[in-house]
C-alpha cells in the first residue's frame, strides 16, 4: 500500500524517476511474499491410540528461514484433554543450490496432553496467527483406551504372584485413607494419602503432585509431607505392596453435612527396564489420582449440653495449679490452668474465670502447644492475679466441658478449689499501668430520695402575675425615661422656660445669703435681697435682667391687677437703695424686720399668677 | 372593725402555719420510713402531702422512688415524668427515669439517634421553664435599660454600637421567649400518659371488637391524641397509633 502510494506521488513528479521506482517497488513486494510463504506449518502426534494413563505428545512445527523467531503459540483448550505443558526445540539446516545458500530452520512446540476419559476424540484444527498470517492445522483423530498402551514396567520380583494383574491401576495407585468417616463437627480426623505400588521401588524415579486435594468445610493442617522417596512394605486387601506415605493432614470439620475430600493427582516417573542388551530402558510418566472421599459430619447433640460449653471436642484432661496461697497485699501469683488431650485444641475458648472481689485477674496468657501429629497437645492458660485486700479468698472450682465423640456425650471436668490467705503487706503499690483498672459499675439502682425539700409549690413564672408585672415595670421605665428625655429637650430648647424654671432656684440662692446676712445684722443683706428679688422677678416676668425698678414694677402691676404687691416690692427695693447710700443707718433689728418683710413679699408673689 | 380584720388575719395565718408544720412532720415521718425501708408507709405519707395540693418536683421524685421500691415501675415512671414536667432539668429524676425505663418490657428510646435532634432535646431539657422565664426577663430588662440609656444620654450622638447590641439582644429574647412558650404549651397542653397495668392492648377503634394493633406493657410512655368515651387514641413513640382503654393508663398531669 505504502509503496503504491509512493508510485503515484513520484509519477506526478516525472516519468524518468517513475520507471526506477517501479522496479524497486516490485522487488520489495516480491521479497515480502517470499518471506511470508517461507513458513510452513505442520502438526502431528506421537501416537493415535493411547491409554488413559499415558500422555500424548502433540507437536506443532514451523519451518522456514525466519521460523526461529516464532514465539510459543497459545493453543486453545482441547476438549477431553488437559494441557500439561509445552516444550520447544529448534533445528536448522543449510543447503547450497546453484551456488546459492539457503538456510532452513525448524521450530517445534511439543504440547503434553493428558486424556481425561476413554473414547474417540479429535484434536480439532487449530488456527494460529504467526507473523501476521493465519495458519490452520489439520485435525487429528485419537483413540483413548483404558489403562495404558505402553509396555508396562515389570512388577517387583518379590511381590510377583500368579494372580498379579498386569494392569497399571492395580500396580500403581494413590490411596486416601481416613481414620473415621462418620464424625461430629469439631472432631479431628486424619487423612493420609499414600502411594502403593508393586513395581520395584528403585524404578520409581520421580514424583510430583499435579493437583492437591481441596478441603472445603474443614480446618486443615498438614502434619506430614514426604520429602524424599522411601517405600516400605505394607499389606492391603491381603496383598503385599510397596507403600510410600505422601501426605498426612489433620482435618477438623467446621460445617455439618456430607463433605468431600477431593482427589490428589500426581505424576509418577517409572523406569521401564531394558528387555535386551541393546535396550537401555526408558522412563515413562504416569498420571494417577486418588478417589474422592466423603465424610459425614454430624452436629453435636444439643441435649444435655453443659453451660459454658465452648465447642471443645475430643478427649481432654484438666489440671490447675496456684503458685502461692500465702500472700501479702499487692503480691501477685499465677493461676495455671492446662487442658491436655486430643481434639480441636485451637478451636475452643478457654473457660472463663469467675470474678472474685479484691483479687484482680490480669488478662490471661494463653498458649497452645500442638504436637507434631496436629491432634494432641496442651492448652495452657496463665492468669496473673494481684491480691488487693487482706482476707481469705476462695477461688472456686473452674469447670471445663467437652464433647467426647467416642462416648458420644458431654463430659465436665473441674479443677479443685483454692483458698488464698492474704495478709497485710507493706502496701507497696504496683505502679505499672497494666495493674491499674478504671472503676467499674458493680450495680445499678435508682438514686436516693431528696430529703431537704422546701415544701413549697413550684410556681410556673409564666403563669404568675408578678412576673408579668416586672415586664410592665420595665415598659413603664421606658416610658418614664422617654418623658424625662423629652423634658430635657424642652429645657435646653426654650430659654424663657428655662429661666422661669430656674427663677426659684436663683431666688433661693439669694435668700440664703440674705438670710445669712440678716442673721448677723450685716448691711450686705440689702444688696443680696435686691439682687435676688429683681432677678427672680425678671426671670418670672420674662423681661431682661437688669431692667429698671420701674419697669419691673409696671410688669408686676400688669400681671397682678393690684398695686398692693408692687407697692410692697417698691418699698423694699427703696430701702435697699437707701442702704447703699447710708450704710450706717440700719440697725440689726431693722434688717431682721426687713428680712421678714421680704419673705412676706415672696409669699405674696407665689400666690399671684406670676 | 380594723381590729376584727387583724384578728382574722392572725388566725388564718397561724392556721396556715400549723398546716405547714403538720405537713413538715408528715414529710419527716415519710423520710424516716423510707430510710428504714418501709416504702409502703413512706409512700402513703408522701401521697398525703401530694393530696394537700402541693406541686413540687422533689416530692414527685420521692414518690417515684417509693413506687420503684415497691416494684410499681409504671407509677414510678409516671411520677418521674411529673417531676420532669415541672423541672425538666431535674437531674436525679431524669437519671432514675432512664434507669426505670430500662426495666420496662417495651423498648423505649430515651434519646434520639439524630445528633442535631438530640442536641436540641438536651438543650430543651436542660433549661427549665422557670429558668427560661428568668433569662427572658433579664434579657428584656437589659434591652430596656440599653434603650433608656440611648434615649436619655445618646440623644445627639452616634448610636451604631448600642443599636447593634440591642438588636442582638432582641434576637436572643425572641429565641428564649419561643423556647419558653413551647415549654409552657407542653406544660399545659401536652397529653402524655403512662401504662400502669401489666399490659394493655391497642385496638384500631374505641372498642374491643376492633382489630388488635399492638400490645404494650407497664411503663410505656405515649401521647394521647383523642378521647372517645372510655377509650383514648394514643400514639406510641415509634409512630404506632391505637385505642387503649382509659383504665390502663394515667395521664401525666399535675
Amino acid at each position: 500500500m505504502l509503496t503504491k502510494q509512493n508510485v503515484v506521488n513520484t509519477g506526478k513528479q516525472g516519468a524518468v524517476n517513475m520507471k526506477r521506482n517501479l522496479t524497486i517497488t516490485i522487488l520489495l513486494v516480491l521479497t515480502a511474499m517470499l518471506l511470508a510463504e517461507d513458513i510452513i506449518i505442520e502438526s502431528y502426534v506421537d501416537k493415535t491410540k493411547i491409554g488413559l494413563q499415558d500422555q500424548l505428545k502433540y507437536t506443532i512445527e514451523f519451518s522456514g528461514e525466519k521460523a526461529g523467531e516464532i514465539a510459543t503459540p497459545d493453543i486453545p483448550e482441547i476438549d477431553n484433554f488437559r494441557n500439561m505443558g509445552v516444550s520447544s526445540s529448534s533445528s536448522s539446516s543449510y543447503s547450497i543450490v546453484n551456488g546459492k545458500m539457503t538456510s532452513k530452520i525448524r521450530k517445534s512446540f511439543a504440547y503434553i496432553l493428558q486424556p481425561e476419559r476413554t473414547g474417540n476424540y479429535i484434536i480439532p484444527p487449530i488456527t494460529l496467527k504467526v507473523k501476521g498470517k493465519t495458519f490452520t492445522t489439520q485435525p487429528i483423530f485419537i483413540k483413548v483406551v483404558a489403562g495404558t498402551t505402553e509396555p508396562l514396567p515389570k512388577t517387583s520380583r518379590q511381590l510377583s504372584r500368579n494372580d498379579t494383574s498386569g494392569k497399571l491401576e492395580d500396580n500403581l495407585f494413590v490411596l486416601a485413607e481416613v481414620d473415621k468417616k462418620n464424625i461430629y463437627k469439631g472432631e479431628p480426623i486424619t487423612v493420609e494419602f499414600s502411594l502403593y505400588t508393586r513395581y520395584d521401588p528403585y524404578d520409581i524415579n520421580d514424583l510430583s503432585f499435579s493437583s492437591e486435594p481441596v478441603f472445603n468445610g474443614f480446618w486443615n493442617e498438614i502434619s506430614f509431607r514426604a520429602k524424599r522417596i522411601g517405600f516400605s512394605s505394607a499389606m492391603l486387601n491381603e496383598q503385599r505392596y510397596h507403600k510410600m506415605p505422601l501426605i498426612r493432614i489433620v482435618l477438623i470439620p467446621t460445617r455439618t453435612g456430607k463433605l468431600e475430600i477431593t482427589s490428589l493427582e500426581m505424576l509418577v516417573d517409572v523406569r521401564i527396564q531394558s528387555t535386551s542388551f541393546f535396550d537401555f530402558g526408558s522412563t515413562k510418566r504416569y498420571s494417577i489420582k486418588s478417589k474422592p472421599i466423603y465424610i459425614n459430619v454430624k452436629e453435636l447433640p444439643y441435649e444435655n449440653h453443659p453451660e459454658g460449653f465452648s465447642g471443645a471436642v475430643g478427649k481432654y484432661t484438666l489440671s490447675s495449679s496456684v503458685s502461692d496461697t500465702e500472700l501479702k497485699i499487692g503480691d501477685s501469683f499465677t493461676y495455671n490452668l492446662s487442658i491436655k488431650g486430643t481434639g480441636n485444641l485451637k478451636q475452643f475458648e478457654v473457660p472463663a474465670l469467675p470474678e472474685i472481689k479484691n483479687l484482680r485477674f490480669l488478662d490471661p496468657e494463653i498458649s497452645t502447644k500442638i504436637n507434631s501429629d496436629k491432634k494432641t497437645g496442651t492448652k495452657s492458660i496463665k492468669y496473673l492475679v494481684i491480691a488487693q485486700e487482706k482476707g481469705v479468698f476462695n477461688i472456686p472450682p473452674i469447670s471445663f466441658s467437652y464433647f467426647d465423640p467416642y462416648q458420644k456425650k458431654y463430659i465436665i471436668k473441674q479443677t479443685r478449689e483454692y483458698t488464698l490467705n492474704v495478709q497485710e503487706g507493706d502496701m507497696t503499690f504496683i505502679s505499672s499501668s497494666a495493674a491499674q483498672s478504671s472503676v467499674e459499675r458493680e450495680g445499678d439502682d435508682i438514686g436516693f430520695i431528696i430529703t431537704n425539700i422546701k415544701l413549697k409549690d413550684n410556681p410556673i413564672y409564666f403563669d404568675e402575675f408578678g412576673y408579668w408585672l416586672i415586664w410592665l415595670l420595665f415598659i413603664l421605665l421606658l416610658l418614664v425615661s422617654y418623658i424625662y428625655a423629652n423634658e430635657r429637650q424642652k429645657l435646653s430648647g426654650n430659654l424663657d422656660y428655662q429661666r422661669q424654671k430656674q427663677a426659684n432656684k436663683i431666688l433661693r440662692k439669694y435668700m440664703k445669703t440674705a438670710a445669712d446676712h440678716a442673721g448677723k445684722g450685716h448691711i450686705e443683706f440689702y444688696s443680696a435681697a435686691q439682687l435676688g428679688l429683681s432677678s427672680y422677678l425678671a426671670d418670672k416676668l420674662k423681661i431682661p435682667r437688669g431692667s429698671s425698678t420701674d419697669q419691673l414694677l409696671t410688669e408686676v402691676q400688669k400681671k397682678t391687677d393690684s398695686s398692693a404687691i408692687s407697692e410692697k416690692i417698691s418699698s423694699l427695693l427703696e430701702k435697699c437703695d437707701q442702704s447703699r447710700f447710708m450704710p450706717g443707718g440700719f440697725s440689726s433689728n431693722n434688717i431682721e424686720n426687713d428680712f421678714i418683710f421680704m419673705k412676706e413679699i415672696i409669699a405674696d408673689i407665689s400666690k399671684t399668677k406670676i | 372593725m380594723k381590729k376584727l380584720v387583724l384578728i382574722l388575719l392572725i388566725i388564718s395565718f397561724s392556721l396556715l402555719l400549723i398546716g405547714e408544720l403538720k405537713i413538715d412532720k408528715v414529710f419527716q415521718n415519710a423520710l424516716n420510713e423510707y430510710e428504714t425501708k418501709n416504702y409502703e408507709n413512706a409512700l402513703r405519707d408522701f401521697l398525703s402531702i401530694e393530696n394537700e395540693g402541693l406541686i413540687n418536683a422533689d416530692l414527685f421524685y420521692n414518690i417515684g422512688n417509693c413506687y420503684f421500691r415497691i416494684h410499681q415501675i409504671g407509677r414510678s415512671i409516671l411520677y418521674y415524668k411529673k417531676a420532669l414536667e415541672i423541672e425538666s432539668d431535674h437531674a436525679s429524676a431524669r437519671k432514675n427515669l432512664e434507669f426505670a425505663l430500662t426495666l420496662t418490657k417495651d423498648k423505649q428510646e430515651t434519646s434520639s439517634e439524630d445528633v442535631i435532634r438530640s442536641f436540641w432535646e438536651k438543650l430543651f431539657d436542660s433549661l427549665s421553664i422557670n429558668l427560661l422565664a428568668v433569662i427572658a426577663l433579664m434579657i428584656f430588662g437589659l434591652i430596656i435599660l440599653l434603650t433608656c440609656f440611648m434615649i436619655v444620654f445618646y440623644r445627639n450622638r452616634e448610636r451604631t454600637v448600642p443599636i447593634f447590641i440591642t438588636t442582638v439582644l432582641i434576637f436572643f429574647l425572641l429565641i428564649f421567649l419561643l423556647l419558653g412558650f413551647l415549654k409552657w404549651r407542653a406544660y399545659h397542653f401536652l397529653n402524655e400518659g403512662v401504662i400502669l397495668t401489666p399490659s394493655a392492648i391497642g385496638y384500631s377503634g374505641p372498642s374491643e371488637d376492633f382489630t388488635r394493633v399492638f400490645t404494650i406493657h407497664e411503663g410505656m410512655i405515649f401521647e394521647i391524641e383523642r378521647e372517645e368515651g372510655n377509650w383514648s387514641l394514643i400514639k406510641l413513640p415509634n409512630g404506632l397509633g391505637g385505642w387503649v382503654h382509659k383504665e390502663d393508663f394515667e395521664l401525666i398531669k399535675l
